[in-house]
């Protein structure tokens, strides 16, 4: 076996070993799957992140958190997207700051629908649980990715930084 | 940018369309009864309209399309022979 089926075989059992625990956890636990599996995100969020440079603007730490994912050799592409009929790309909401998210290639959704799961299950929230770990070491506030819409080619997600908190200690 | 078309003939007023997509591209014609493109530049491409069109009526172009992994091996060595 050459080395890159090697590796296709290790990522297919990975993919394979993912997506059977979030199905197995959210037959046994129910919700409370979806708090593992964003506590495991938010670990390896922290994690890559803990080098990373410290911004304030919302775009420039969607950039950070891009390259960070990048470096990692993560599948997890994603663009700020705004309808044509808005101005801004970030709005101000009553909690703080928003910004519309369009995920493209993501791991979770092929892992998902390679082994027949539904989305917006368990290990959709890993993603949220990534993006509040690397976002608090970058901005230094906590954050909500609300998935909107799944789709079988894109998702549609909506990012909150919570400005209106009192910023976590660095 | 993503583009959108939907083929009046063969649209039966269901709604689907209008009701799923998450930007809003769709509206409802009420007098004609069929689904129309409102604003093609807030398609995102999730394809779930086309998916969900029981008459196959919506077609995307310029889209990014996700690349599948490779399900299986063997398979997939058959296949990258003719690549």
């Amino acid at each position: 076996m050459s080395e890159t089926d090697s590796l296709r075989s290790d990522l297919l059992e990975a993919m394979n070993f993912l997506g059977a625990m979030a199905a197995g956890l959210e037959e046994a636990l129910g919700d409370p799957s979806k708090s593992i599996s964003y506590l495991a995100g938010e670990k390896l969020g922290l994690q890559f992140s803990s080098g990373a440079n410290r911004v304030d603007d919302l775009q420039d730490a969607l950039q950070e958190v891009s390259s960070i994912l990048y470096k990692n050799h993560c599948l997890w592409a994603f663009e700020p997207f705004k309808k044509k009929s808005e101005k801004e790309m970030v709005h101000l909401s009553q909690e703080g700051e928003e910004i519309m998210l369009v995920f493209r290639d993501c791991m979770i959704r092929q892992s998902l629908f390679c082994y027949g799961h539904p989305q917006k299950g368990s290990l959709c929230n890993m993603m949220f649980g990534f993006f509040s770990g690397a976002l608090k070491n970058i901005t230094g506030y906590s954050s909500r990715l609300e998935i909107v819409h799944a789709g079988e080619n894109a998702c549609y997600k909506r990012l909150t930084l919570f400005r209106k908190q009192n910023p976590l200690p660095a | 940018m993503v583009h959108v078309e939907i083929n009046e003939s063969g649209c039966r007023g269901c709604r689907m369309c209008v009701d799923i997509c998450p930007t809003e591209v769709f509206e409802f014609d009420e007098p004609a009864r069929k689904a129309r493109v409102r604003e093609s530049e807030d398609c995102i491409g999730c394809l779930s309209c086309s998916y969900l069109c029981p008459s196959k009526s919506i077609t995307h172009s310029d889209f990014p399309v996700v690349k599948n992994f490779y399900r299986d091996l063997q398979f997939c060595r058959k296949k990258e022979a003719f690549l």
